[in-house]
């Protein structure tokens, strides 16, 4: 009797974990599946196209890749973790703005931000010009100044705007380290900052590098406007100049593999690594009173990126509004607003629930095939959006004929031609997002946790709804909001998935800015910019109440 | 469905966690379920690479001349992919592009839908059509040079091919060469000399060039304007809408430069459409037909040139008095389609010489 309810006890818990394993699988596998139709057309011929591209091009847009990712990835890294660190550990005057305020970048279009730097930098711009009359130079063979449509200028703008990614992540990281483990180096006199915030700090800041790194991969506006070649310009040169999308999407995947291998480099070195506290709750952390140049070294550090990422590409859109007839079309883009607003939040809301739930799943049920799934299934960040809006086409479109064939009618859709497609397409494009910041939070939180919570009595669901989830909202709201800012932004896939008539901003901004109209561009543009503001602050006000 | 939503219920009633994602799978199924429901009579539905605002003009006098509403999905590439996927099912009646390249992709796709029109038969002259009827050109426009009205002395530059000429060492702006543009005026180079002379004056264009390939059309007539450079190439109607704009440094650009129609002694100026056709699946097919009808009328051929300086392909209708003082000119005669034909090998000259 007590053999037979042991046994059957252990059916049911062993059932239970597949219910969560499984249902983890099946999110995963719809999340690679556009991917996958990808992989798929990549595995047609190409023509011989490849003779001609090593020949020609290949390694000029693998070293521009090569030379923006690492470009990106040091500047982005700087700016990001020297304010996190800054705004966490230390007290100066606007502290609490800072906090809020350098997120703020995030929400601008690299793209759009590569278009006013041009507009500011440019022999025409403010900067020559004032130069030219301090000088008393007329010709530009006069003198020297770096070209902004260059390599360089594109890690400027990438990395202005990217950090955020890096610094949201890593701030929660700095506020949740210890405060004991910072008085121990005190004592031992070592670095406070190197010797115990960084390496705390690296789930997360690599967490965010990956979605920095993964964006510039995919990136096609910034790197077109600036005509830096790129495999991203080098896929589409192939698809649209030589019809041949199976050599595109073979070098989309190309893009793809330098993620991929980052990824187990950086899952390879942390192998051994396991840094977790059971006593965080125990004393916080405060922030150190600062005088004189200390104070002004933070307000330095804080001020750099913002001047980059926020308050030059914002002076040039203003300075547009105000001059141009931009304020026309006023009640155009109020209803633009709201539609993006709107898919924004669902897009947010659903990435994070799912995410979360894979992680969960993947954490405490799956074994190592549903973790390495679960990182394959947050991958589609680093496909160029249009690309991937191919893949998700193709995949949408058979399930599309599978659901004609059941309807019996051979019109019917699902999916494509509605706005689905489109939540859809968010979904495996920004899962990336929302993995990397659960998964950041999670590695934080101590491995006896859920035995702990298991052994005083909660279920699975339980415990992640009594304990486990409570001490993630931090990280998922996090994620929610970068996912929010990310749906709001996005060009390629919403241009090229959209039902009719259906704008957001990013769209309503492009048809003008695709012509250089940057007058007309200039006020959507700056729509975007301020949708983003009121879910900025409110989630950093939340985000300071959980701690 | 009542089946789906018991299980739904069930699933939802067993675990409070999943409640969540299960509501938000259902809202964001509806909405799909909303899309394909739109569908409608009295309508057409396009798929188009002209930006909207450029649109929205024909889009008005064609409702306000037959009542069909319009409905218009707007990208700039992929709307071929997202046809083909759509299939059968796809509710797209027309489409629209500019570029022959762009516009072979679709008949090479087998996306589009032969028509037997009198009215276009009779408004487009037959070498601005395909021979089998599936697409069809609505307005053209010519790739020229421009120079400095300042720096370079009218008459000294008349052909592309003079674009290599060593004498313009450091003197030429332009934009991308894989840029659609680009790429077909390479193809007409092509056509006219072959591979080896095209690759060849490639090498000296490239070879020529005052700064690294960047911007669009315009962004070269502002660097002429500023003495960066003194010759360029551009569309030609971009001239004309600098020369009509409303900002005062457009007009500024536009008085800087001279126009040349190039080759006007031997094959004539390199010419490109813009064009559509009927989609393969178009669920309203009749007034699809309707619509690009009323693109070669009278009216909507002047709107070409009011709104967008492109030259009409009615012969009946006459550009319109910014385009006529523009000049008349001699049109290279090459069957259109080569242009896409050669495309390919043209981005591949243009990867090689680097342009």
């Amino acid at each position: 009797m007590v053999a037979t309810f042991l046994s059957s006890w252990a059916h049911v818990r062993r059932r239970r974990s597949d219910g969560w394993s499984i249902g983890a699988l099946v999110l995963c596998f719809l999340l690679v599946g556009p991917v996958l139709a990808l992989v798929l057309t990549a595995t047609g011929s190409s023509d011989g196209l490849w003779g001609h591209l090593l020949d020609t091009v290949l390694f000029r847009y693998i070293g521009n890749t090569l030379g923006l990712m690492l470009g990106v990835g040091i500047l982005a890294c700087f700016f990001g973790v020297t304010t996190a660190w800054v705004v966490t550990r230390y007290e100066f005057p606007g502290r609490l703005v800072f906090e809020w305020m350098l997120l703020l970048p995030a929400a601008i279009p690299a793209y759009i931000v590569a278009f006013t730097y041009t507009d500011f930098f440019e022999f025409a711009g403010p900067v020559q010009s004032q130069l030219r009359m301090m000088f008393g130079w007329a010709q530009p063979s006069e003198y020297w100044f770096p070209e902004i449509r260059s390599l360089g200028g594109a890690i400027l703008v990438m990395a202005s705007v990217l950090y955020p990614y890096i610094y949201m992540v890593t701030r929660i990281a700095f506020r949740l380290t210890p405060a004991s483990l910072f008085e121990i180096a005190l004592v031992h006199h070592k670095s406070q900052f190197r010797d115990v915030g960084l390496p705390l700090a690296r789930p997360a800041i690599a967490a965010g590098l990956a979605l920095v790194l993964m964006e510039v991969v995919s990136d096609f506006g910034t790197v077109e406007y600036f005509a830096v070649e790129t495999l991203t310009l080098g896929i589409f040169n192939v698809w649209l100049g030589m019809n041949n999308i199976v050599a595109a999407a073979q070098i989309s995947l190309v893009g793809f593999v330098f993620i991929l291998s980052l990824l187990g480099l950086e899952l390879y070195a942390r192998s051994r690594q396991r840094f977790s506290s059971t006593t965080s709750k125990t004393n916080k952390l405060q922030p150190l009173v600062l005088r004189g140049r200390g104070q002004a070294l933070c307000l330095a550090i804080c001020c750099l990126p913002l001047v980059f990422g926020f308050f030059i590409p914002v002076g040039v859109l203003l300075k547009f509004v105000l001059t141009g007839q931009a304020w026309a079309n006023l009640v155009a883009v109020a209803g633009v607003v709201t539609g993006s607003v709107s898919v924004a939040i669902l897009a947010a809301l659903l990435v994070m629930v799912i995410s979360t739930l894979i992680v969960l799943a993947a954490t405490y049920r799956g074994g190592d095939m549903l973790r390495r799934m679960a990182m394959l299934a947050s991958t589609g960040y680093a496909v160029p959006g249009t690309m991937l809006a191919i893949g998700v086409l193709i995949f949408a479109g058979a399930i599309d004929r599978i659901y004609a064939g059941l309807v019996g009618d051979g019109r019917a859709s699902l999916l494509l031609g509605g706005l689905g497609i489109l939540i859809v397409a968010y979904l495996v494009r920004f899962q990336a997002v929302g993995y990397g910041a659960v998964i950041s939070g999670i590695r934080r939180l101590p491995d006896n946790m859920m035995g702990a919570s298991r052994v005083l009595g909660n279920g699975f669901a339980g415990s992640l709804q009594r304990v486990i989830l409570p001490l993630l909202r931090g990280s998922i709201m996090a994620g929610g909001l970068l996912v929010f800012v990310d749906v709001l932004k996005e060009l390629p896939m919403t241009l090229l998935l959209r039902p009719f008539d259906f704008e957001t901003l990013a769209t309503y901004t492009y048809q003008f800015a695709k012509d250089e109209m940057l007058e007309e561009a200039a006020f959507p543009a700056l729509m975007i910019v301020i949708s983003g503001l009121l879910p900025v602050i409110l989630m950093n006000h939340m985000l300071r109440r959980t701690d | 469905m009542t089946v789906t939503n018991s299980l739904l219920a069930k699933l939802i009633s067993r675990q409070a966690s999943c409640r969540m994602v299960f509501g938000a799978v259902i809202f964001a199924l509806s909405f799909g379920l909303m899309g394909a429901a739109k569908l409608q009579a009295a309508e057409v539905n396009i798929y188009s690479h002209r930006q909207q605002f450029l649109l929205q003009p024909f889009l008005d006098a064609f409702t306000s001349e037959t009542g069909i509403k319009t409905n218009v999905v707007y990208a700039s590439k992929g709307l071929a992919q997202r046809l083909q996927a759509e299939g059968e099912a796809s509710p797209a009646d027309v489409i629209l592009t500019v570029d022959i390249a762009r516009l072979s992709e679709y008949a090479d796709l087998d996306l589009l839908a032969p028509v037997s029109s009198d009215v276009l038969n009779a408004n487009i002259p037959g070498h601005l059509r395909a021979a089998d009827n599936r697409w069809f050109a609505f307005s053209t426009r010519t790739r020229i040079i421009v120079t400095s009205k300042e720096r370079v002395a009218e008459g000294a530059i008349s052909d592309l091919e003079d674009l290599a000429d060593p004498q313009w060492s450091r003197r030429l702006c332009s934009r991308k060469g894989s840029h659609v543009y680009n790429r077909s005026l390479m193809a007409s180079v092509i056509a006219a000399h072959g591979e080896a002379v095209a690759t060849q004056w490639g090498e000296g264009l490239v070879a020529n060039m005052a700064r690294r390939p960047q911007g669009n059309d315009r962004a070269q007539a502002k660097a002429i304007f500023e003495g960066q450079c003194d010759i360029a190439v551009m569309n030609h109607y971009y001239y004309g809408k600098m020369l009509h704009s409303e900002k005062a440094e457009h007009r500024d650009w536009a008085n800087a430069i001279r126009l040349v129609f190039t080759n006007q002694d031997n094959r004539g100026a390199h010419v490109n459409i813009s064009g559509g056709g009927v989609a393969k699946h178009s669920p309203n097919r009749d007034a699809a037909v309707q619509f690009l009808e009323f693109l070669t009328k009278p009216t909507a051929q002047q709107l070409y040139g009011e709104i967008n300086f492109e030259y009409p392909v009615n012969p009946a209708v006459s550009p319109g008095g910014v385009l006529q003082s523009f000049g008349d000119f001699k049109r290279d005669e090459l069957a259109i389609e080569k242009l896409a034909e050669l495309a390919p090998a043209a981005q591949k000259i243009i990867d090689r010489i680097g342009w």
